[in-house]
């Protein structure tokens, strides 16, 4: 037991990634310029040091909120703007949520900058990775530490723009441009709503501290339509970044960027900032039915949505896309049901999985110089480190005993079987659905026999595929290792207390409560163990037989015939012809007319205007000279008529 | 003596505006060209000039100096030092970016004494209370930016410059129209005295001061280049001289809200005209905002962008104007809101100008085209002018933000919501055209690999106005004092 | 019937609007620029009515405000014709039609 964390050391968690950023950037900018020589591989140590030194000082935070049963420890705030009536004030925010996300964000993070060292060795960007990397950290966890709304705004457009920024890593690859446009305009669709719920309670209140807005809230001081309202808003914003229904439309292009990005920062962190804000604010959502309603409803949308589509991906990674925009749909549907606690404990364990299964993905594409899971295939054999840790975290993620993610699941089912039913069914289908992608993955990436990968820039690698080095290994096995242990921190309900205290006292009765239910556990792990089965029917059987069988009985495949037909049936009727039939074709709809109809078509259609409008600009003085006059006789015109 | 030195930091500009052009002819008529020679030395003068004129304007303001100069037709208080420190050091700006433009020109004495010259009837607009001083420190700076945009004596910059000066003229004859009436309806030039007028004035005399202040807000709107006023302003921009341009964008814009600020909230203010021109205001504010942003959205040359945009941005100061007269305790809140967005906006937009000039000293063209990869042949530029984009389309944590942020709360609590809305979404929109610049310069592989060199003063220039934008952005309070304490002039 | 302040506005307004109809319409900048001035001068003539007409503290404002309006228009008009000069010599037109380089 340390003594209490002084504030200059949770300040220090914030600053220290920055510094890192500051520091890369300078670097690389005067060694562009020729002023000092710079070795980029000493960005990626600068920005390791930093993470690690904030994940201490994490650490400390956790046992100084521990010690203080979650509640929040007192900092002063500052004043940052004062702009007449309006004081923003900035200040930090410690309680056991804020506690709980900075362990995630600093541990994954740390992990993910270490393995980035072997992944993006000899990218010429190697310096503006780690400057962009470090910046988003620190952004990340400034947005956690807000105490204040408008502060965690800023926060929220700066990781936004890291974001932006990193899926266009690449940015001489087309698809990685527009995926980034994509995700920023999407993204800033749901923050114009986030903005104006900041309006609306600001005029109606006068307050942007968030332990305030939750005070005035559970005692009634704001009119529920008010309520309501902000509430609404904020969730459009949290939909946005974590990638909701139907705003979920830019996370699989965003696996454009470099696969660590996506785990760090598409599947761990800033996704999973959406889910973090309304928790922030479950109070005030949790005193709204309508409100708690639409988060719970657009959850379990999400959750089924993502699943679906994750069937019928072929590249691993947006497999895990689709996977994440599900368990963040759960996450939602965990808040919306009332399960504080439980959300947030699936975000926590999720966490570590789902990082574990993007650089377990990246280190696959490193041996075979490709995403696509039909060039892949017994990898196992090769691979055994990233195997074993991909199966792990595979199993976590269905929701296999013991495995992290079982624990948490169960929590949020438990929850919404209390007096959900037809949510808690919605998530029970989810279930299924997972493990059916999760085999799928499985089984075409490891099983069967090696599918001759891609030549890329860094080699042939038609060749043997060979185990990733020992710096991409070692995040593999400590993520594999968390995402066993993550679960068994709430077996003593030890979690449930850490949370419980960063609530004020009367939002605790809001929560559901909710045990450990065995005949609910023991029905989603079969459910889990029968979409695994299911896979392994499908995919795992097929791979055997179609190669062994096909040669040996030739004559006679009939039983493999129907394997495939059922396949083709399976996946190519029931799935893609009738619920992705459907499913796909309308959110093609959305996603070409609505989202693309934004990023490039406000586009066309303002553009157009602008087109004809400018025309009127014909470079005639005297046309001009008319403007002022006809301007002058409306004016008057207008004012006289208006009010005479 | 009080009143000398009250404007002194007018005066030294004015001073050394004089000795630089009549240095040149006395070295002309002696047929040394030595001048012409030592370009270093003249801009040397003319930063000494502008540098003077902020140290007196710092001593003013260490003193606590106030008053009123020259038979009550000026006065000085913060409003006019705010404006002093704003003007003075555009104009020190404009002078380090203009070393390497006006390198080709015969005449680089006058070129920088026109430049003072028109720094000092800016800084005057910002003091003078008198329709008469109003109106001379108006063609003061005028007739020096007509001279100005016409200087390169090209194709484009002579055609910039003639049209410039007739739509000018006509303004100014327009704005003279308007203060004929508002001295025929109180019998006195003084602000003050105007004032007073308004307040006694009966429902038969409203008519004629609708009038007038319409037409002298159209005298205005001409130099805030705000719609329908505005037309003149991507043709001059484009044509003139890039320095010049920046000028204009920013000293003539904000003079002409200085002067709005100054005729409308002090002599027009208090008076059952106010809600006229405040409703008038908001319209057009709304109307230029989306006529700017859409029409930039068309654009492909990165100085008519730039014109159009700074029209969008007018229609945001307007918004602060329009939210001092609808609600009376707020006049403080509208106001400051205006003058801290002025202040960003000056450095927000001189720095993009800046990158501009050294783009194009190298280049040789303003398509936006031709900035592809331009982040690969000079990375410090780009990095400035994408933070410049970036503070001018309101995103955290740049200055434009909090300006923004500034500006929409003087509408929101003016009970102008619809306004503060159609502001926000015309942020939005403006994301656009701005991030297509960045998108450019970042994504596009350069037409060629050869590297834009930055002087040491456009260099120089540049680092002063991003860090200037970053340091607002994020500590935004020193200036934020600064602006209300300047608004309270008028509480 | 005197002549009293109404005829004198009603004067300056008729001016007034004969500038604005020539600065509009002339082709040639030079004529445009006579239109201007005569929008100057109808300005000039209504303050120097309402220095006449109106009660003032201080009834000479207006006339200096003449003298003023007088001196600036002057320089201004010898930077209109300079810059007409040299729109001249770049495009051998001061027609203001086809000044026309710099649009949309």
């Amino acid at each position: 037991m340390l003594n209490q964390v002084p504030e200059a050391v949770v300040w220090a968690i914030f600053f220290l990634p920055l510094g890192s950023f500051a520091v890369i950037s300078l670097a690389a900018l005067l060694s562009v310029g020729g002023a000092i020589r710079w070795n980029p591989k000493l960005s990626g140590y600068i920005t390791v040091a930093a993470i690690a030194v904030a994940f201490l000082f994490s650490l400390w935070v956790l046992d100084s909120v521990l010690q203080e049963d979650g509640r929040p420890i007192g900092f002063a705030s500052h004043e940052w703007v004062r702009v007449g009536d309006l004081t923003v004030n900035i200040g930090l925010t410690a309680d056991g949520l804020a506690a709980v996300m900075l362990i995630v964000v600093t541990s994954v993070s740390l992990l993910v900058q270490f393995y980035s060292q072997a992944y993006m060795h000899g990218d010429p960007g190697y310096s503006r990775y780690f400057a962009f990397m470090s910046l988003f950290t620190a952004s990340m966890l400034g947005l956690v530490l807000s105490s204040n709304i408008l502060q965690l705004f800023v926060f929220w457009e700066l990781v936004g723009l890291c974001s932006y920024l990193l899926i266009g890593f690449w940015f001489y690859r087309d698809s990685a441009r527009r995926a980034a446009t994509k995700a920023f305009v999407v993204t800033r669709l749901g923050d114009l709503g986030f903005l104006s719920a900041i309006l609306l309670i600001w005029t109606q209140t006068g307050e942007l501290d968030i332990a305030r807005i939750q005070e005035l809230a559970l005692t009634g001081a704001i009119g529920s339509s008010v309520i309501a309202f902000f509430a609404g808003g904020v969730f459009a914003g949290a939909a946005g970044k974590s990638a909701q229904f139907p705003l979920h439309v830019w996370l699989p292009d965003a696996m454009e960027g470099p696969t660590p990005v996506s785990a760090l920062i598409h599947a761990a962190t800033m996704v999973a900032a959406g889910v973090y804000l309304v928790a922030r604010l479950f109070p005030v959502f949790a005193v709204s039915e309508e409100a708690i309603t639409t988060v719970a409803t657009v959850g379990a949308i999400t959750a089924i949505i993502g699943a679906l589509l994750g069937i019928v991906a072929t590249d691993i990674k947006r497999v895990m896309a689709y996977s994440t925009i599900s368990q963040l749909g759960y996450m939602m549907m965990g808040l919306g049901v009332g399960g504080f606690v439980a959300a947030i404990f699936h975000l926590f364990t999720h966490a570590f999985f789902k990082a574990l299964l993007f650089l377990g993905a990246g280190s696959v594409n490193h041996a075979t110089g490709t995403f696509d899971m039909r060039k892949m295939g017994g990898l196992a054999r090769y691979m055994p480190v990233t195997f074993i840790a991909t199966t792990i975290a595979a199993l976590a993620l269905v929701g296999v005993f013991p495995f992290a993610g079982f624990w948490s699941k169960d929590e949020i089912l438990a929850n919404a079987w209390k007096d959900q039913p037809g949510i808690f069914w919605t998530a029970l289908a989810a279930v299924f659905l997972t493990a059916l992608y999760v085999g799928r993955m499985l089984f075409l990436t490891f099983g069967g026999e090696y599918r001759g990968g891609e030549p890329s820039e860094h080699g042939d690698h038609s060749a043997e595929p060979h185990e990733s080095p020992w710096v991409i290994a070692l995040p593999l096995v400590v993520l594999a290792a968390l995402s066993v242990g993550a679960g068994f921190v709430n077996l003593t309900d030890g979690f449930e207390h850490l949370l419980g205290g960063s609530l004020p006292q009367e939002a605790r009765e809001l929560q559901t409560e909710s045990g450990f239910s065995f005949g609910i556990a023991a029905g989603s792990v079969a459910l889990g163990l029968a979409g695994l089965g299911v896979a392994w029917l499908v995919y795992g059987l097929r791979r055997v037989r179609s190669e062994d069988v096909r040669e040996a009985l030739q004559p006679l495949p009939t039983v493999l015939e129907r394997k495939y037909y059922l396949d083709d049936l399976y996946e190519g009727v029931i799935v893609k012809g009738v619920v992705m039939g459907v499913v796909v074709w309308g959110l093609g709809l959305w996603d070409r007319y609505v989202i693309d109809g934004l990023a490039d078509g406000i586009g066309a259609f303002a553009r157009t205007s602008g087109e004809r409008l400018r025309l009127a600009q014909a470079g005639q003085a005297q046309v001009y000279g008319a403007a002022i006059f006809i301007g002058v006789v409306a004016a008057i015109a207008a004012i006289l008529l208006a009010n005479p | 003596m009080d009143s000398v030195n009250r404007l002194g930091p007018e005066l030294i500009l004015l001073a050394m505006a004089g000795i630089l052009v009549l240095g040149d002819i006395a070295f002309l008529v002696t047929g040394e060209r030595l001048l012409q020679r030592k370009r270093a030395v003249l801009a040397a003068a003319a930063l000494a000039g502008t540098a003077g004129s902020l140290v007196w304007s710092g001593l003013l303001v260490a003193t606590d100096t106030t008053g009123e100069a020259f038979s009550g037709t000026m006065t000085v208080d913060k409003f006019t030092l705010f404006f002093n420190f704003l003007f003075a050091g555009t104009a020190a700006i404009v002078i380090l970016a203009s070393v390497d433009y006006i390198k080709r020109s015969r005449f680089p004495a006058e070129y920088y004494g026109l430049v003072l010259a028109s720094a000092a009837g800016l800084m005057l607009l910002a003091s003078t209370i008198d329709l008469i001083a109003i109106f001379v420190a108006l063609e003061l700076t005028s007739i020096s930016l007509y001279i100005l945009v016409g200087f390169v004596k090209d194709q484009r910059s002579s055609e910039a410059g003639l049209k410039y000066l007739l739509l000018g003229a006509i303004s100014s004859a327009v704005t003279l129209y308007g203060m004929a009436f508002l001295f025929g309806l109180s019998g006195s030039t003084g602000l003050g005295e105007i004032a007073d007028a308004v307040a006694a004035a009966d429902e038969g005399e409203r008519a004629a001061y609708v009038l007038a202040a319409v037409f002298l807000a159209a005298g205005l709107g001409f130099k805030m280049a705000v719609v329908p006023f505005q037309m003149w302003v991507p043709d001059v921009y484009h044509g003139a001289p890039t320095p010049v341009t920046a000028y204009l964008s920013v000293g003539s814009k904000a003079a002409g809200f200085a002067v709005a600020l100054r005729i409308f909230v002090e002599a027009l203010g208090d008076g059952f005209i106010a809600s006229d021109w405040a409703n008038m205001f908001a319209v057009i504010a709304a109307v230029s905002m989306t006529l700017g942003n859409v029409v930039a959205l068309a654009q492909t040359n990165i100085k008519r962008l730039l014109a159009y945009s700074s029209i969008a941005q007018a229609g945001n100061f307007l918004i602060g104007l329009a939210a001092v007269a609808a609600n009376d305790p707020q006049v403080m809140l509208g106001t400051s809101s205006v003058m801290f967005f002025l202040a960003t906006y000056a450095f927000t937009n001189l720095g993009a100008f800046i990158a501009v000039i050294a783009i194009s000293n190298k280049i040789e063209s303003d398509e936006i085209d031709d900035y592809a990869g331009m982040a690969r042949r000079s990375p410090l530029l780009a990095l400035g002018l994408t933070l410049c984009l970036v503070s001018l389309t309101g995103i955290p944590p740049t200055a434009g933000f909090i300006a923004k942020v500034y500006i929409f709360n003087a509408a929101v609590q003016a009970d102008l919501v619809w306004l503060a809305v159609v502001g926000v979404l015309n942020s939005v929109l403006s994301v656009y055209y701005y991030l297509r610049v960045v998108l450019n310069m970042y994504t596009r592989e350069p037409l060629s690999e050869e590297a834009i060199p930055l002087s040491p003063a456009l260099g120089f220039a540049m680092a002063t106005a991003t860090v200037g934008l970053l340091v607002v952005g994020i500590f935004p309070f020193p200036l934020i004092e600064a602006s209300e304490a300047a608004a309270a002039v008028f509480g | 019937m005197s002549v009293g302040l109404e005829h004198f506005l009603v004067l300056g307004a008729v001016l007034f609007a004969i500038g604005i109809y020539l600065a509009l319409t002339k082709r040639n900048a030079v004529a445009v620029l006579m239109g201007i001035e005569l929008m100057f001068n109808a300005v000039n003539v209504t303050f120097v009515a309402f220095s006449r007409f109106v009660e003032s503290a201080s009834p000479l404002t207006g006339h200096v405000f003449v003298v003023f309006i007088i001196t600036v228009a002057a320089a201004e008009a010898a930077v209109a014709l300079a810059l007409a000069v040299l729109v001249y010599r770049n495009r051998e037109t001061i027609n203001i039609d086809e000044i026309n380089l710099l649009k949309w």
